[in-house]
């Protein structure tokens, strides 16, 4: 069965533009883990490529899309972003991925 | 001997099944949405709580019940009323209970400790945590919860109702947000030394120890001493294993956790109380979790959050005190105050005994000076009950200058975020406005000249009135 994430994207096109992104995936493998969140380096493919992990995007209301894309990922990173409370979380992964 | 308030969350609900406000349900159901969306059709259909006892994916030793008080008739049984006392009452019994707290006292055990999971075997997916709605940011553990915190400069501890979300075994985001009470602590106390905050989260605890956490309560104040008021007997709490917080002895689970002062995760978005799914995301705090204990043979408590759910009949009551103390403090001529569970927590009703637009700005000044939860008041004529709807609409439809009625204080860092009417950059920079729609007579109108109510009791003579009221009895109608 081919693996699926979602994920909530304030801004898709820096999603889907080719290069390594950081994001936050959530796993929809049936289950008690379902739903259960990574952090990743990863590249999403719009439309979806074959042989790819399947990769629904929600808005930040959580409208998904009516197609998903796929996604490959680079590494897995840790499990928190660097940032204080109350910090814009999109921003923290911008940082995160420009290192 | 008056009825007594149901002192854990068992008796509660062996008091609710009695009334026919809780039903059982024996048959499997999916964690996933379903058992939620259960729920969440009982709160629009003003119906029971549900009691499910088998859950998919998990044992049979966990039970989740829903919308606990999310009917005044379930409110009201959490008093130790009878389910069908006016909403009134119940008003007058929170007022009443609320200005004689009663202190805490610490046992040695309790039922919350009858398993105990240190944070190194800790797997938050094996509490059967619904899926609250679909397209929420994942699943969400405080919808009807009890979150401990303690000030880290004073003995100020706080309970309060904060949704949390689970993003790993270890791991939960969530959103109290910066304004609150907890979101203070970290802020002030916590973030600037760099060191982590405990909290305990309870959950299945006593309906009126909860009813005190989601109220709105003053900075400094002891909501466990609110809660043993309203109980009329002091809550029994226990301390945590992995900090000094203490927790009610009756609750049915305790997630023990720490707030990181330097980390963020996604939290959101999530269909809350509103009755909507803003857009709030990108600003919460991250906790990990040091120990959870619980029951034997545990109880999940959900309330399946949007329009009209638990938080709409708590804050109803709790915020429309609140906001009658703050303005009597104030020296606003307030007679009542009613917060209609409809109106998603942004609408109040004032009625005062002198109006006019200088009132009028006064309450929503007053009301807005630290945060702004409510965006609308309709300020009423004393002669409007503010509980009867009908007539505080007709009173605001009729009485409210389309123009000079409006009376609008804007803000920047201290909106709802959750305010569905505000933009994504206004939620951010956390922006907004409250208005007081002003449906009272001014005062500066002659008697003379003010127009004349046209109902039986404004407008026909007291003789009149006595004939017309007699008459109608004697066809037997009411």
């Amino acid at each position: 069965m081919t693996q699926e994430y979602e994920t909530f994207a304030r801004d898709r096109s820096r999603l889907v533009s080719g290069r390594e992104v950081v994001l936050t995936l959530r796993d929809l493998a049936p289950g008690r883990r379902k739903y259960r969140g990574i952090n990743v380096r990863a590249v999403v493919s719009s439309p979806a490529r074959p042989g790819e992990a399947l990769l629904w995007i929600r808005s930040v209301v959580g409208n998904r899309e009516a197609q998903p894309c796929s996604v490959r990922i680079v590494e897995e990173l840790p499990d928190a972003f660097q940032a204080t409370p109350y910090s814009d979380f999109f921003e923290a992964m911008a940082r995160a991925e420009r290192g | 001997m008056a009825p007594r308030a149901p002192q854990d969350f068992r008796t509660f609900l062996h008091a609710i099944r009695a009334t026919g406000d809780l039903f059982a349900i024996g048959d499997p159901v999916d964690w996933d949405q379903e058992l939620a969306g259960i729920g969440r059709l009982s709160c629009e259909r003003n119906g029971p709580s549900f009691l499910f006892h088998n859950i998919k994916d998990y044992s049979p030793q966990w039970r989740i019940a829903t919308n606990p008080i999310a009917t005044w008739r379930r409110m009201a049984v959490a008093f130790g009323l009878a389910p069908d006392v006016p909403v009134r009452r119940l008003y007058e019994t929170y007022a009443a209970r609320e200005s004689a707290p009663i202190p805490p006292v610490v046992v040695k055990g309790g039922p919350c400790k009858e398993v105990v999971i240190p944070g190194h075997q800790v797997n938050l997916f094996d509490l059967p945590v619904p899926m609250v709605h679909e397209g929420d940011g994942g699943r969400y553990i405080g919808t009807w919860d009890l979150v401990v915190s303690k000030d880290a400069k004073s003995n100020w501890v706080n309970w309060g109702m904060y949704r949390f979300m689970v993003h790993n075994e270890r791991l939960m985001t969530g959103f109290p947000r910066p304004t609150s009470h907890l979101g203070k602590m970290l802020l002030d106390g916590y973030v600037p030394e760099g060191r982590p905050m405990p909290i305990a989260i309870a959950m299945g605890c006593d309906p009126l120890s909860h009813l005190a956490a989601a109220a709105t309560f003053r900075i400094g104040g002891n909501e466990a001493d609110l809660a043993g008021g309203l109980r009329q007997s002091p809550v029994e709490l226990v301390k945590c294993e992995t900090s000094d917080l203490y927790v009610p002895a009756t609750a049915e689970v305790v997630i023990e956790a720490e707030v990181y002062p330097d980390r963020v995760n996604q939290e959101g978005p999530y269909g809350e109380y509103p009755g909507y799914r803003s857009g709030e995301m990108g600003n919460a705090i991250c906790a990990r979790v040091t120990a959870i204990t619980h029951r034997s043979d545990p109880i999940w408590t959900l309330d399946t959050t949007g329009f009209m759910d638990s938080s709409a009949t708590t804050t109803s009551i709790t915020g429309a005190i609140a906001i009658q103390r703050r303005l009597e403090a104030n020296g606003v001529p307030v007679k009542a105050v009613y917060v209609p569970p409809e109106g998603g927590v942004h609408l109040a009703i004032v009625s005062v005994r002198r109006g006019g637009a200088e009132v009028a700005q006064k309450i929503v000044n007053v009301l807005t000076v630290r945060r702004a939860l409510i965006s609308k008041v309709i300020v009423v004529d004393e002669d409007v009950d503010v509980f009867n709807i009908p007539a505080v609409l007709h009173a605001f439809a009729t009485k409210c200058h389309p123009a000079r009625g409006l009376h609008v204080v804007s803000y920047e860092g201290r909106a709802n975020t959750l305010t569905p009417a505000y933009t994504q950059a206004e939620r951010v920079t956390r922006t907004g406005a409250s208005v007081a729609l002003d449906a009272t007579w001014p005062p500066e109108w002659p008697a003379d000249a003010t127009p004349v109510r046209a109902t039986l009791d404004s407008m026909y003579s007291p003789e009149v009135q006595r004939k017309v009221h007699d008459r109608w009895r004697s066809l037997g109608l009411h």
